[in-house]
This record gives C-alpha cells, sequence and structure tokens, in this order.
C-alpha cells in the first residue's frame, strides 16, 4: 500500500507537469465548451424538450473517443520505450501497485477535465437561469451525467491503461484505445437502436443488449435512477482490463 | 532494509539458469554463484547472454528453467523479497529525464522501503558518495551528462543499502577520469555488499574483482580467481628474448634446463640480433632460471621478459574453449 501511494503521488505530480495533459485538458474544454455553447443557443432561438446539459451529456463520446486517448496513450508505451519500466520493475513495488496507481492518477485527471466543464454551466445558470420558459440548467441532470462518465471512466480509463501497455509506441495505444472505445460505444449504442425486441430469432440478446446500453445509462444517471447493473458493468470491465494489464506488463517484462 | 535474514552461503545464486526464446536459447545451464561481500566480474562477448542473465538474476525476466536466488530467497518464488536484497543497474541506465536528481533518488527511496524517516539522510549520503551534491543533485535527469547519469544509476543502487548490487556495463560510455571514480566506488563496496559488474573493459574487471564468471553463447566456460584461471588456461609461461644466437643454439640451452620448452622462430631486429619467444610450461622450475642459465652459458643478451598474461588473454582461452570443457573445469 505503501508503493501504491508513493506511486499515485508521482503519477499524479507527473500528469500536473505534463505538457501532454495541459494539452488535452484545453482540448477537451474547448470541446466541451463549444458543445455547449451550440446547445446555448438552440435554446435561445426556440425552446427544446431537453436542457443545454442534458445535449452537452449526450455527446459525452466525442471527448471520450478524442481525449482519453491521449491522456492514458503515454502511461506504460512511454515508460515502455524508454526503459524507465524495467527500472521501476527491480524495486519491490509489485505490478499491481503500478498499473493501479497510474489507472487511478488518469481516472482523476479524467474526473478532474469533467469537474472543470462544469463551472460552464455553473456560470450560465447563475448568470441566466432560465431564457423564457426554458430552463438552461437542472443540478440534477448535471449531478446525475457527471456520476454516468465518472463510473463509466472506470472501464474507459482501465481500457486506455490496457492498450497503452500493449505497445512501446505511444501514438499505437491512443490508435488502439481509440479504437477500443468506439467499438464499446457503438456496440452500446447500436443496442438501443436496433429493434432486438421483435427479432425472435435474436432473443437470446435481449438480456446481454440491457446490461451495454451505454446511452440508456446516461439516461439513468441523469435521471437519478441508481441501477446496480452499469456499475457493475463498468466495475468488472475495469478489474478485467486491469487485470490484463498487469499479466501484459509482466508477460513483456 | 531488513538485517534479520542469516547472511547465506551465497548472496547470489543462478543454479541450472535456462533461457530460451522459441528455438534460440539465450543461456543454458548457468551456474554460478558470489558470495556475500565478493566483487565478482561478469564476462562474455556480445550477445552472450550477460544481460539476459542479469535481468533475470534482478526479477524483470522470468527464467525458462533453472533457480535463480539472491540471499537466499528465490526470485521467481518470491520477488518482493528478492529485491529488498538487490538492487540492478540495467545496461543503459534508463533514468526518467523529467525528474530532478533529488526527487528522483527520493522516489526511489520509497520504492525500496527506505524507513521515511531516513530517506533524507540516505539521498544525501549517496549523492555525496556519488560526487552528485555540489554540480547536479538540483538538475533535472534529462540535461545530465553519460556520466552523471552513471553515477546517478549507482546512487540509486546503493540507496537502500542492499546486500546485493547488479551493475550492468557501469563504465560504457564514460571517459577516464569517470572510469576512475566508478572504480574506486565499487572498490569501495568491497566487504560490505556483493558486487556481480558486467563490462567490457577487461582492465576494470581485473583491477576491481575478486572472481571472474565467463560466459560464451549463454554457456558457462570458466569461472574463478584470476590467478587460478590463468593456471587453469593459460598452461605456459611465455618469455620474450632478444639475443644474437641462432634459433638452435637458444633451443639447446632452454631444453637443458626444461625438456618441454619450445623456442618460436626469431624476427631479426638490427646489426644480428632476433628477437625469439621462449615457451616453458607455467609450472616449470626453469621460468625462475632461465635468465640465469641463458646469461652462465655466455649468450649475448639484450633483454629477457616474460609476458604477463591479463585478464584479456584469459577471456580469450576462455571464450575458445567449449562449455564442456568449462563444466569440467
Amino acid at each position: 500500500m505503501r508503493h501504491f501511494r508513493t506511486l499515485l503521488a508521482h503519477e499524479l505530480r507527473t500528469a500536473l507537469l505534463s505538457g501532454n495533459t495541459w494539452a488535452s485538458a484545453a482540448l477537451f474544454l474547448a470541446l466541451m465548451g463549444g458543445i455547449h455553447f451550440f446547445a446555448l443557443l438552440e435554446c435561445s432561438r426556440a425552446p427544446q424538450p431537453w436542457t443545454p446539459v442534458e445535449a452537452t451529456f449526450r455527446l459525452f463520446w466525442l471527448p471520450l473517443l478524442c481525449v482519453l486517448p491521449l491522456l492514458t496513450m503515454r502511461s506504460f508505451a512511454e515508460e515502455r520505450r524508454s526503459g524507465t519500466l524495467s527500472a521501476l520493475l527491480t524495486t519491490p513495488a509489485s505490478t499491481a501497485a503500478i498499473v493501479w496507481a497510474k489507472f487511478l492518477s488518469a481516472w482523476l485527471t479524467w474526473a478532474a477535465f469533467w469537474c472543470a466543464f462544469l463551472l460552464f454551466p455553473w456560470l450560465v445558470d447563475a448568470r441566466l437561469g432560465t431564457v423564457g420558459d426554458q430552463r438552461l440548467s437542472d443540478p440534477a441532470t448535471l449531478f446525475g451525467g457527471l456520476c454516468f462518465v465518472l463510473v463509466s471512466g472506470l472501464l474507459h480509463v482501465a481500457l486506455g491503461i490496457l492498450c497503452s501497455c500493449l505497445t512501446r509506441s505511444a501514438a499505437l495505444a491512443a490508435l488502439l484505445t481509440f479504437i477500443s472505445l468506439l467499438g464499446l460505444t457503438a456496440v452500446g449504442g447500436a443496442m438501443e437502436s436496433l429493434p432486438i425486441e421483435s427479432w425472435s430469432w435474436l432473443g437470446w440478446l435481449r438480456e446481454p443488449a440491457a446490461h451495454l446500453r451505454t446511452f440508456g445509462h446516461l439516461q439513468d444517471f441523469a435521471g437519478g435512477i441508481l441501477d446496480s447493473r452499469p456499475l457493475v458493468l463498468y466495475v468488472t470491465g475495469m478489474m478485467l482490463s486491469l487485470g490484463l494489464a498487469v499479466l501484459a506488463v509482466e508477460g513483456q517484462e | 532494509m531488513s538485517d534479520v535474514a542469516p547472511q547465506p552461503e551465497a548472496a547470489v545464486a543462478a543454479e541450472r539458469l535456462t533461457k530460451r526464446y522459441g528455438s534460440l536459447t539465450a543461456i543454458e545451464d548457468l551456474t554460478f554463484s558470489v558470495a556475500p561481500g565478493e566483487v565478482v566480474g561478469f564476462l562474455g562477448p556480445n550477445g552472450a547472454g550477460k544481460s539476459t542473465t542479469m535481468r533475470i538474476l534482478s526479477g524483470t525476466m522470468a527464467g525458462t528453467s533453472g533457480r535463480a536466488a539472491i540471499w537466499g530467497v528465490s526470485v521467481a518464488l518470491n520477488p518482493a523479497e528478492a529485491k529488498r536484497h538487490m538492487a540492478y543497474m540495467p545496461e543503459n541506465n534508463p533514468l526518467p529525464e523529467d525528474l530532478r536528481v533529488e526527487e528522483y533518488l527520493r522516489l526511489r527511496a520509497r520504492l525500496k522501503d527506505v524507513d521515511a524517516g531516513q530517506v533524507d539522510a540516505r539521498v544525501n549520503q549517496v549523492m555525496e558518495d556519488c560526487d552528485l551534491v555540489r554540480r547536479a543533485s538540483g538538475r533535472l535527469i534529462g540535461q545530465l551528462s553519460k556520466g552523471f547519469r552513471q553515477r546517478v544509476g549507482i546512487a540509486d543502487a546503493l540507496l537502500a543499502q542492499p546486500k546485493v548490487v547488479i551493475l550492468d556495463e557501469p563504465t560504457i560510455g564514460l571517459d577516464p577520469h569517470q572510469i576512475l571514480g566508478i572504480r574506486d566506488l565499487i572498490r569501495s563496496l568491497r566487504g560490505q555488499m556483493a558486487v556481480l559488474i558486467s563490462s567490457h573493459i577487461l582492465h576494470e574487471v581485473e583491477q576491481v574483482c575478486d572472481k571472474v564468471v565467463i560466459i560464451n553463447r549463454g554457456r558457462l566456460v570458466a569461472q574463478g580467481r584470476t590467478d587460478d584461471l590463468r593456471r587453469e588456461l593459460l598452461p605456459h609461461a611465455g618469455f620474450t628474448v632478444v639475443t644474437k644466437a641462432s634459433q638452435a643454439e637458444l633451443t639447446a640451452l632452454c631444453t637443458a634446463a626444461e625438456p618441454a620448452a619450445t623456442v618460436e622462430a626469431g624476427v631479426a631486429t638490427d646489426l644480428g640480433w632476433s628477437r625469439y619467444r621462449v615457451i616453458l610450461p607455467a609450472q616449470s622450475p626453469a621460468r625462475e632460471t632461465l635468465a640465469t642459465t641463458l646469461l652462465g652459458a655466455g649468450l649475448p643478451l639484450r633483454e629477457i621478459a616474460e609476458e604477463r598474461y591479463g585478464l584479456e588473454d584469459i577471456f580469450l582461452a576462455a571464450t575458445r574453449r567449449t562449455p564442456a570443457e568449462g563444466r569440467r573445469s
């Protein structure tokens, strides 16, 4: 545990001082700020059945695909390329402690990005509150949406860490993460869009499909519904990814 | 560092260590040991398997079969405990470029289980020992010269006062002054910790090490003290003799003193002088009396000198022999 705390503090410090983190943060905030701005613009033209915050969270996959790979790509790939991972493994610190420290550091950074973004709707809400009859923000939606991105982020960041373990090239790690996250989000979206209910020959798929509907999870969280199934899905997915990451690091070294 | 473990017979023990990458065998049946407090040179040509062996001993790579133990603890079965007794500086000494020397050493000290209250004292001590305090402690590692980076690597290795230090090419790329400094540093470790050091600079190894282990193509070909290996691998003593005598005259005198003596054909130098090479068995008493014998016979003699066989000759002789011969020895 002492090693884990030391490694986590080191990883957080490295992330804080890294130009890559600040560039990712700038990209993230520009992207989310832009989306939120256009959602506000739409609401100012005509009343919408959704709040700008809801609309912004519906596009959570955009920063997920564009920014998260940049955050996690260097975690192991860069250390393997430079050889510092080998040096780290000569200490009594376990591989699991190293993997968990890198994961938690990346997840906390990801969480910090989202929390920083929430300043936008909070400031808009504090300044304007409503435009006509249209509410611009809803604390419950804000909190629920944040919970969703943080909980689903457990799996997403763990996937990024796993992809970074598989190669010495940070660029390739980013590409692998992008493909994995795209696959995961697309499968989740497809499960909701396809009329599986009406296809009797796909009856066996109904139950797993219900678990994988990513956008449905977002709606549930934003609506204040706390379902244990997505929690189990994201936490077990994270554990599996990190377990594989430990095996990948031990196998390659 | 825990001091409760009793002192084992071998600080480092490799028993029939084998590593295969598919059909390629990197090392095979490697058996050797390093006693506590001993400084041992680990030698071999490029690609002989030195780095592979060191990585297995340090726990950063798994062997295919055999046993590696550090301070009596199996590296494969209890890696964390084995690593507590050991420090390893890999070849090329990879270091994070964006940390300052002092920060890096503090981080490593905490990861190596140095007592929290002792971290500052240990970091200051190793920086002092490795001459890093004045010129490098506050600098970014990425800005350091090769010599200072090597010193940071060695300081890191000494941080937790391990029982065993494994150094893979610690003097590679250093200038003669820096090599001298590192040689003195390693010498100062004798008796305090077991040191296994691989180097291509055989002169360095000869000056610093108590014993050498020589491998070739992944197999052990020789191990022991330099003098013992010299006797075993180089059973002849060579003399350079510059004289005006003919080869026949010189041979007659030498064989009278030692029947097994041979004289290699001479090279004419100047004014009738020729340079010959006289070879005697290393254990022959004639080795002590050759000069007296030749002078006593009234031979016109300008020079007689015994050739000194260094570690380089031992290394060349050892790497020419087969692994079976190495095992038999």
